[in-house]
């Protein structure tokens, strides 16, 4: 089976308007396709990165406040100049767009804008029949990003056959699998926080260090046979940043967190130059830990949430046992101190070094957060 | 338990207090022939009103009622027009033409002279201000004010809605990266107080005849100081306690459904208390905040949902300012709302019954006094029930939608064009939209000649008894989730206001919800007439750029010290409007943002 077709959709910079994007969104991923979104009030330079570091086949475009010939014309053009133009761009605005301006913003190289009325089984039979076939060769790559992007989504196509890939054996080697300080998996319960503090971790890696760089490897679980929703850009407002490489993958009918292809692709980030390698894995539940035992992670994070239930159910989280660092985050609920006392209690039995910090994660400058961000630069040191 | 769960405590509790002076109506012999004297009262007093025909008809309309159980029903449970719980509207008497002076003996004869000589002086319980309010925003602030100059031309009150561009709306500069095609596209380009001058040049700000209105909620408070700079550099400081309007400054529904949120929640409530506390001492006649259920409604929510939400938002700023130390007299008669009218059945009972749980509300969980009492409402018709195909279906649809509208004693509302679907709305189709509402209020004998002339049918009162259990019962589930806030940041409103949309597009494709034109009778031909849009020329673009830049070259030493101020007072937690009304002497939109940004962070969106 090939692997699905990935596309990324936007919304311009000063528009809110998400309504028609998200219910398109849905309806793609309902048809096997594999939607990154990185949400409204996007810049052409967040749409432009995003798209070249997932190495998408098409950028959809969903404007609906005006000035969409000037917009899509500077997605393009950027596109060019990046090297990326086999990226190719297509979107809509409902009336907002009228058919002189569509044939403006054609004659600038945007492929197809579709005009209100237009059912949602004909914008995905479009990119079905578009953007659905095999990339012909491709030019040569014009930077690191888009080079490391067509690595790993080769990496993501062979595992998409079925196959082993044959670029295993070369990050096969002892060296590359063995724990690597600069590898950081944080790992927990959805809507624990963790795409959020990741990026608050971020934006303080990248104002601290001026020239650091830092890869993220993000999971989003597949609908089953089908399709994902690959949404964390969205939140990840810091990490839309020239110094951040982030990729985002479904877990295509794995279980357990992560994707076939992950083990590979970190293989790969961590031999790649950047300062820090995170990866995170969708929300999980009380399975065992996601990555490896003697794996390339260096540093496990469980993120978890104060509202976890009865102490008994902490009992079952096996992660606990394996996490080097435990974070409470929103630690301003209610229930935070008790889940604080609970949790350390556990710890304690486990009688090995692990660190329990509470954050707040979506408080600016939050002091947890800070704590955190120091014993994650302490280990690499 | 959260302010929202006394609310709902307070509505069934009003609801057991209603059914208690049924049965002491009937019981209580004194007391029923009290209630009894009052309905006859009422009734005796009300004026009669003729039509163009000469009937004759009373200016209230009561229900036939004479059993002292049913009048305490009705007097207590739904109230008489301008009484508590104001189900049936917020003032004794709306939307009415002056009473005509008929002399009966001459019944049919005089009558035309009389409607002949008769003036529209308006001497009801109202004034007769025009209900129809109008929206604009487009280019630069001195195109925007030459379109308010045309369109106020032969108005006596100048009552002016201001839509901002999208880089204004999110507090961005015209001459940030990547938003030069976006100065003055669907609304008015702001950058600094200037711009602000430019915008109302003209109008008489201090004047009972004229009101600003301002759609506008993220930077909502930065603005609001802009405008009250203005007032000032144009008529001096003893302006500000006259100045009357509204601005938006909804973040709630910004974050459940709109969008156009810049600072992250908290931080984004704290500077709206800033400036509630700030107007609702020396603008009296200032409205802070619009409380929109619209943009819920038409993001997708339910109707019941948007009622819910935006009552309940309405419940949680008031809990917030109360918090604050602001008196809930202060604040109550400042708050307004606005919501969504569309086609669902929901819609013909919808506003009045947000108007009696809002009134129950604010009086017994609030202590409000009777003007904090009221929920003063703004509608729409809704956009997100007009189509494409057929276009002028809209037409229809409006007018049904306007009905009901009126239907809930609304007390100001907009009319969409019906050419929505397609295009910025035109001239044409916005002046048809206008009429519509004429039509309705003074063409037809609908509602000017009998308050509650539809009010009070049985079906209207089984929508009314559904929708207010649906609602309290979406109140106890925000109230489950830790209140407002709480469910805000658990994203629960967005959740559910996106399930109901997908749902809702989903009903439109398997046929289960009528769309005629669309999935009915469709005729398959496109009507769609090709438009050409007015597009805000580069040149002016460029201008508003250079003008920006100049007024940043100017008062670059002041900016930057009114911004340390600035920053200093939100650093310290004390009320930053103050600060931010010399920082917008001195500084732009943008770089005021872009400083509290860096204090309070940005708004972290949910997808």
């Amino acid at each position: 089976m090939a692997s699905p077709i990935r596309i990324l959709t936007a919304v311009p910079i000063c528009d809110g308007h998400d309504s028609a994007i998200n219910t398109i969104n849905l309806e793609f991923i309902r048809h096997g396709i594999e939607v990154i979104y990185l949400g409204y009030h996007r810049s052409v330079g967040d749409i432009v990165r995003a798209a070249i570091q997932e190495d998408v086949r098409a950028i959809g475009i969903s404007s609906y406040n005006g000035g969409h010939v000037e917009f899509f014309a500077e997605v393009v053009g950027l596109l060019r100049k990046r090297g990326a133009s086999d990226i190719k761009v297509f979107g809509g605005g409902g009336g907002t767009i009228t058919h002189e301006d569509a044939i403006a913003m054609q004659r600038k190289g945007v492929e197809q804008i579709f005009f209100a009325g237009t059912s949602l089984a004909e914008m995905t039979d479009y990119v079905r029949d578009n953007y659905g076939k095999a990339q012909k060769k491709r030019s040569r790559a014009k930077s690191h990003d888009i080079e490391l992007a067509r690595k790993l989504t080769k990496i993501e196509d062979t595992f998409g056959k079925g196959k082993r890939p044959a670029w295993k054996r070369k990050v096969g080697n002892p060296r590359s699998a063995i724990r690597n300080p600069k590898v950081i998996g944080f790992t927990g319960p959805g809507g624990a926080g963790k795409t959020t503090l990741i990026d608050e971790l971020v934006l303080r890696f990248l104002n601290r260090d001026p020239k650091g760089r830092i890869a993220i490897l993000s999971h989003d679980p597949s609908v089953v046979g089908e399709g994902a929703l690959l949404g964390d850009r969205a939140t990840m407002i810091n990490s839309q940043n020239d110094r951040v490489f982030m990729r985002s993958m479904a877990t295509r009918g794995q279980a357990g967190g992560l994707s076939p292809a992950t083990h590979d692709c970190l293989a790969l980030l961590a031999q790649s130059n950047f300062d820090y390698v995170i990866i995170e894995t969708v929300g999980t539940g009380q399975e065992a830990m996601p990555f490896q035992k003697n794996g390339i992670v260096g540093l496990t994070v469980l993120v978890m949430n104060p509202d976890y239930g009865s102490r008994l159910q902490l009992q079952k989280i096996v992660m606990l046992d394996l996490a080097d660092i435990v974070v409470v985050n929103k630690s301003d609920l209610q229930r935070a101190r008790t889940a604080h006392s609970e949790i350390e209690h556990r710890l304690e039995q486990n009688r090995r070094a692990q660190q329990l910090i509470d954050t707040v994660a979506k408080r600016h400058r939050d002091p947890g957060v800070d704590r955190l961000f120091d014993l994650i630069s302490a280990n690499r040191a | 338990m959260s302010k929202l769960g006394q609310v709902v405590e307070a509505v069934e509790k009003y609801n057991r207090f209603v059914l208690d002076q049924v049965k002491r109506a009937r019981a209580d012999g004194k007391f029923g022939r009290e209630v009894s004297n009052r309905w006859n009262e009422t009734k005796a007093k009300t004026p009669v009103t003729h039509t163009p025909t000469g009937l004759p008809l009373p200016r209230l309309a009561l229900p036939e009622i004479d059993e002292p159980g049913e009048i305490a029903r009705y007097l207590f449970g739904e109230g008489l027009p301008g009484e508590f719980p104001f189900l049936n509207g917020a003032y004794r008497e709306m939307y009415l033409e002056p009473a005509r002076e008929i002399e009966l003996s001459s019944y049919g004869k005089k009558i035309s002279t009389n409607a002949a000589k008769e003036k529209p002086t308006g001497d009801g319980a109202r004034p007769p201000e025009e209900p129809t309010r109008l929206f604009s925003g487009l280019m630069l602030a001195e195109d925007t004010n030459e379109r308010f100059h045309y369109l106020t031309q032969h108005q006596r009150t100048h009552r002016l809605s201001t839509a901002f561009d999208g880089p204004t709306l999110y507090g961005i500069d015209s001459d940030a990266d990547g938003v030069f095609g976006k100065i003055g596209e669907g609304g008015v380009a702001i950058d600094t107080v200037e711009d602000m001058v430019r915008l109302y040049d003209g109008f008489d700000l201090g004047s009972p005849n004229f009101s600003a209105s301002m759609t506008i909620s993220g930077p909502a408070p930065i603005i609001m100081a802009m405008y009250i700079a203005a007032a000032k550099r144009r008529f001096g400081s003893k302006v500000v306690p006259k100045l009357r309007g509204t601005i938006q400054a909804d973040i709630f529904k910004e974050v459940q459904a709109q969008n156009e949120t810049i600072f992250p929640i908290e931080a984004s409530l704290r500077f709206l208390t800033d400036m509630v506390e700030f107007t609702t001492r020396e603008m009296p006649r200032w409205y802070p905040i619009s409380i929109s259920g619209y943009h819920i409604g038409e993001a997708g929510s339910t109707p019941v949902q948007q009622a819910a939400y935006t009552l309940s938002n309405g419940f949680a700023y008031a809990e917030m300012f109360a918090a604050r130390g602001i008196p809930v007299d202060q604040f109550g008669p400042r708050l307004s709302f606005f919501l969504d009218c569309g086609l669902d059945a929901e819609y013909i009972a919808l506003a009045r019954v947000s108007r009696r749980i809002w009134a129950i509300g604010m009086r017994d969980a609030y202590g409000a006094g009777p003007r904090g009492q009221l929920f003063k409402l703004h509608t729409q018709t809704s956009g997100r029930s007009l189509i494409a195909a057929e276009f002028k279906n809209n037409l229809t649809r409006t007018a049904a939608e306007l009905m009901l509208a009126y239907m809930n004693a609304t007390n100001s509302c907009h009319s969409n064009s019906a050419d929505e679907p397609f295009t910025t709305p035109s001239e044409e189709w916005i002046r048809l939209a206008a009429h519509g509402q004429a039509i309705l209020l003074e063409e037809s004998g609908i509602f000017k000649h009998t308050m509650n002339m539809l009010s009070g049918s049985p079906g209207m009162k089984a929508v009314e008894r559904a929708v207010e259990a649906a609602i309290l019962d979406e109140f106890r589930e925000i109230e489950r989730l830790g209140g407002v806030l709480a469910a805000v940041e658990d994203r629960f409103q967005r959740s559910q206001i996106q399930n109901a949309a997908h749902r809702y597009e989903q009903q439109i494709y398997d046929g289960t919800r009528p769309i005629i034109g669309l999935n009915r009778y469709r005729n398959g031909t496109d009507d769609i007439p090709e438009v050409k849009l007015a597009r805000t020329p580069r040149a002016k673009q460029q201008l508003q750029v250079d003008r920006l830049r100049k007024f940043k070259k100017k008062n670059a030493e002041k900016a930057k010290r009114a911004l340390d101020k600035l920053v200093d007072v939100v650093e310290r937690g004390e009320n930053c409007f103050p600060a931010l009304l010399d920082a917008v002497e001195v500084s732009s939109l943008g770089q005021i943002t872009g400083r509290l940004q860096e204090v309070v962070g940005r708004f972290r969106p949910m997808v």
